[in-house]
């Protein structure tokens, strides 16, 4: 049930929206300081190479300041942080001699200009000597010498390499052989899903500055400020407080920085050698050998009774991690676990295999394996309601993991009960809104054009929150300040990508102290001046990020309550706040006693002038849940049987967020989520030439294709439903939003076009030629 | 690489920005290296549009366009459009629909806008769609971009036809 709010659920501009539009707001890649350096890295043109020797006389000649593997310090570790170091496998340096991907970086320049550090850059001679290199996980697995990595740690534990396998991970609960016994029907498929690439707008940079203490200042473009300074810490033996990470706008992330992408590092490495300030902005080609989604390859097997109750459940994946591990076994643990939460199995079984190829290391994006999973697992309730003659939606309302049961979507080891659901309110609405009881269906279907009505539901975990300590860090530290003239200041090194988290967290604060939004400021972050911060990942920033600014402020309240008694010579647990709209003061007032009353501004003054002190606070707060945000998608498709070409006529989403903090910028998250999801659906890929083990797309982003504007709905087809429920364990009762945006949205286009056509697709994309062959075999594929 | 150096001057929003380049430098390049920040580098390549300058009253990609074909010619950039006080409407259409969110496209979106608007002030929304198309936004999904530049339309036209 929805409260009422003062300024929750209303739309306010977001604070950063006028830097952002009128062109005053700086990313890394704008940064410039006098006597700076640009950097440029020396990568491989081989996908699988060892190096025999470098030569820099030349690039020296020029005047440019050089690194490679013959200056690196050598040490082993993960770029991504977020796991604790138990569950973390170590198989990166800081520059190798053994290259492992066509684009891997074996050094780097850094020269008096960019035209200057690119002409050192080509002078650089290397001798080389190739490796076979694996450009399948067949081939991988296959291989029994010249592996990608021979040893890797987990912690500090050395582990031998075999086969390519660079992790692996089992996770059952029952018994499935007793379980699939049971089952009256069973579904088994294989399903895949694309390596589909991040595509942020600004290509992953980074700027770093020595300062004259010794230490660094670092611009990078990164989700995590405080992991990028453990990780520079302990890659170059710099103690903490001379590492300071700044937080800066990002041109975009969907994930590719929630790990430290190299170019930190390397920028770092030239900064910290030539002692001048450093500039590495790469090309869009240099970005998309940088990262990329984990593309998921798995057979479900599924097992139900008539009545439609799940019985049973078996996943065998392989996932083609490319070269590097960027925490594969975290991603193994969540594609159980999301399998796991979204309908209830209690007999199920997940084997997980994570194998390196000499391909782009995969990493977070937008969903983790939420969309992966997702898409085969709905694909199968659509399967099974078929053979069990039940309705789609029925089957998933009997089995969906809601309200007062315990999920696991990010893995074993974050287990937490759910305590509100709006699920079947969004599924009806949904159907209803879009006609799914109406659609024609393929078989009465004739004609070029068919149209088709699907849908699919899914959910994100708010954060990775639970009541135990698992493998994943999850806590954010807020500091909140009120000023001397009632206005507010939030200082955390939490961060938004664009979806408006800080501004909830502004929100929340003007809310819980009745100020308004315009009162409440975000201050400028960095590491040195705030506590550790997890990063804005896993659909934590509302729920957990703007949660932690919720419980501090509540301190902070605390403490000017302690003052205003005293200034008003009562008790602070009879102060009232309210905010007058006439006035635009909040006020502090006695109960009972109307003469006693003051402003904020008036006794945080007062306080001041008297010596009390200032209203602070500050606190790392934990969340110990992190509620499922479900989503659902409904989408009516026009497919031309005669070129293959999807259309994407109509959209309904189905949020349940919570209390929605901001209605527009809310929208604005399916909007976005639903549009790489449909191009993970309908397009995106990144494909490779096997012999030179190059992308395809030569780093060409009108060839790596995205859905464009012609490919999205007309703004009025996008309707956006959010269902009334309230988290009590959120802040004012909400709930996470971003990734849960993208989640279902594969998996309902793919529904949408088997409801248009009759034919079933298992492995995204589904581009036209592939609708065109499954039409001639008259099959599903 | 030739290594000639030619002396230009381009008028970027009204004021004389000289310097010598090379033949192949990118006008992109110049004017980042001339501070104008706010004109994007999201590929260099003419695929993504973050670079979008006006030049001569026409959209520019100025990846694709060499400082020297610039040359005496007038270039705007999104900070011509309004001022820190006072936003262009096309701005405030774009801060209130929330048609931002990472923002770094934002520049040639408006860019590209403000180039439609100025030569078709009330285009229809399939009109708008043909003219944001060589413009990607991987954030917004498009929904809310069309949304705003339709609202500054209709905001700009009101105002004309106030005066």
């Amino acid at each position: 049930m929805k409260k009422e709010f003062q300024f929750l659920g209303k739309d306010f501009p977001r604070k950063e929206g006028r830097a952002r539009a009128n062109g005053f707001e700086k990313y890394p890649s704008d940064l410039y300081f006098d006597n700076m350096l640009y950097g440029r890295i020396l990568r491989s043109p081989y996908p699988h190479a060892r190096i025999k020797s470098i030569d820099f006389s030349e690039a020296e000649k020029l005047g440019a300041v050089c690194v490679s593997y013959e200056d690196a310090p050598g040490k082993r570790f993960n770029l991504r942080l977020v796991s604790v170091p138990k569950a973390t496998y170590k198989d990166w340096q800081l520059f190798s001699d053994h290259m492992r991907q066509v684009g891997d970086f074996f050094g780097a320049v850094a020269a008096e200009t960019e035209e200057l550090a690119e002409q050192a850059a080509r002078v650089v001679k290397v001798e080389w000597e190739i490796l076979p290199a694996y450009m399948s996980m067949d081939a991988a697995l296959a291989a029994k010498d010249n592996l990608i990595h021979d040893k890797v740690f987990l912690e500090d534990q050395e582990i031998k390499i075999k086969n390519n396998i660079a992790c692996t991970r089992e996770v059952v609960e029952g018994d499935i052989e007793a379980g699939f016994q049971e089952a009256d029907v069973i579904v088994e498929t294989e399903f895949e899903t694309p390596r589909q690439y991040h595509c942020q707008l600004e290509p992953r940079s980074c700027v770093v500055r020595p300062e004259a203490d010794g230490g660094i200042t670092v611009w990078p473009t990164t989700q995590a400020v405080h992991n990028t300074r453990i990780l520079i810490g302990s890659v170059f033996n710099l103690p903490l407080n001379k590492v300071n990470v700044v937080r800066i706008t990002g041109g975009g992330h969907f994930g590719s920085g929630i790990h430290t992408n190299p170019v930190t590092l390397i920028t770092t490495a030239l900064a910290l050698k030539s002692k001048r300030p450093v500039k590495i902005v790469q090309s869009r080609e240099e970005d998309m050998y940088d990262h990329v989604r984990y593309p998921s390859k798995y057979v479900l097997k599924v097992g139900a009774r008539k009545d439609g109750t799940l019985v049973a459940g078996h996943m065998r994946a392989y996932i083609d991690i490319g070269c590097h591990h960027i925490q594969a076994l975290a991603y193994l643990g969540v594609m159980s676990g999301f399998w796991h939460s979204l309908y209830r199995m209690e007999n199920m079984k997940y084997e997980g295999t994570a194998v390196y190829t000499n391909k782009v290391p995969t990493c977070a994006m937008q969903g983790y394996g939420a969309p992966q999973v997702t898409f085969g697992v709905e694909g199968t309730m659509d399967m099974l309601a078929e053979k069990l003659e039940i309705d789609p939606i029925q089957l998933r309302i009997k089995n969906y993991v809601g309200l007062g049961e315990v999920f696991w979507g990010q893995g074993p080891t974050v287990k937490s009960p759910i305590f509100s659901d709006g699920v079947v309110e969004l599924l009806k609405k949904g159907a209803e809104s879009i006609g799914y009881y109406k659609r024609p269906g393929s078989q009465k279907q004739t004609g070029r054009y068919r149209r088709g009505i699907g849908f699919a539901r899914g959910f994100h975990t708010s954060g990775t929150g639970a009541p135990v300590p698992g493998e994943v860090k999850d806590y954010t530290t807020v500091q909140v300040k009120v000023n001397e003239d009632g206005t507010i200041d939030i200082l955390t090194a939490l961060m938004d990508h664009g979806g408006g988290t800080l501004d909830a967290a502004a929100k929340i604060v003007a809310e819980e102290f009745q100020v308004p939004f315009d009162k409440v400021g975000i201050s400028p972050a960095d590491t040195r001046s705030t506590g550790y911060d997890v990063c804005t990942h896993a659909t934590r920033g509302v729920y957990c990020g703007a949660g932690a600014a919720h419980e501090v402020a509540k301190k902070t309240k605390d403490v000017l309550l302690e003052y205003a008694a005293r200034y008003l010579d009562a008790y602070p647990d009879s102060l009232i706040f309210s905010y007058d709209e006439k006035s635009g003061q909040t006020r502090i007032s006695v109960w009972g006693n109307p003469e006693k009353t003051t402003t904020i501004a008036a006794v945080a003054e007062h306080a001041m002038n008297k010596d009390w002190g200032t209203a602070i606070y500050s606190k790392s707060i934990r969340k110990v849940a992190c509620p499922p945000a479900y989503t659902n998608y409904f989408v009516e498709v026009e497919v031309d049987t005669e070129t293959g070409h999807v259309k994407i006529l109509r959209v309904v989403a189905g949020s349940d967020a919570g209390t929605v903090i901001n209605p527009i910028l809310a929208k604005g998250q399916l909007h976005g989520g639903f549009y790489r999801g449909a191009g993970m659906a309908l397009l995106e890929n990144t494909s490779y030439d096997d012999k030179t083990g190059c992308l395809t797309n030569k780093g060409s982003m009108i060839d790596y294709k995205m859905l464009g504007i012609d490919e999205m709905p007309d703004p009025d087809d996008f309707e956006v439903i959010f269902a009334d429920t309230y988290e009590p364990t959120g802040p004012m009762g909400a709930k996470g939003i971003g990734e849960a945006a993208f989640n279902p949205a594969p998996a309902a286009v793919t529904s949408a076009i088997c409801d248009a056509i009759g034919i079933r697709f298992t492995k995204l994309p589904i581009l036209p030629e592939d609708i065109m062959d499954a039409l001639g075999e008259g099959h599903d594929k | 690489m030739e290594n000639q150096l030619y002396e230009l001057t381009v008028y970027v929003n009204d004021k004389a920005v000289r310097g010598k380049v090379r033949a192949e430098k990118t006008l992109l390049d110049f004017l980042r290296e001339h501070n104008f920040t706010e004109v994007k580098k999201g590929c260099d390549n003419g695929d993504c549009g973050a670079c979008t300058v006006i030049m001569d009253g026409l959209a520019a990609l100025s990846c694709s366009t060499t400082a020297l074909q610039a040359e005496g010619r007038r270039v705007y950039t999104v900070k011509s459009l309004g001022s820190w006080e006072k936003l262009h409407p096309l701005q405030e259409a774009f801060v209130k629909h929330e048609a931002v969110q990472c923002g770094f496209c934002s520049p040639g979106f408006l860019m590209t806008a403000k180039a439609l608007l100025d030569n078709n002030p009330m285009p229809s929304r399939n009109e708008i769609r043909d003219a944001i198309s060589g413009n990607l936004c991987r954030c917004t999904g498009y929904v809310k971009i069309v949304d705003a530049i339709e609202d500054a339309a209709s905001a700009i036209e009101e105002v004309s036809r106030e005066a």
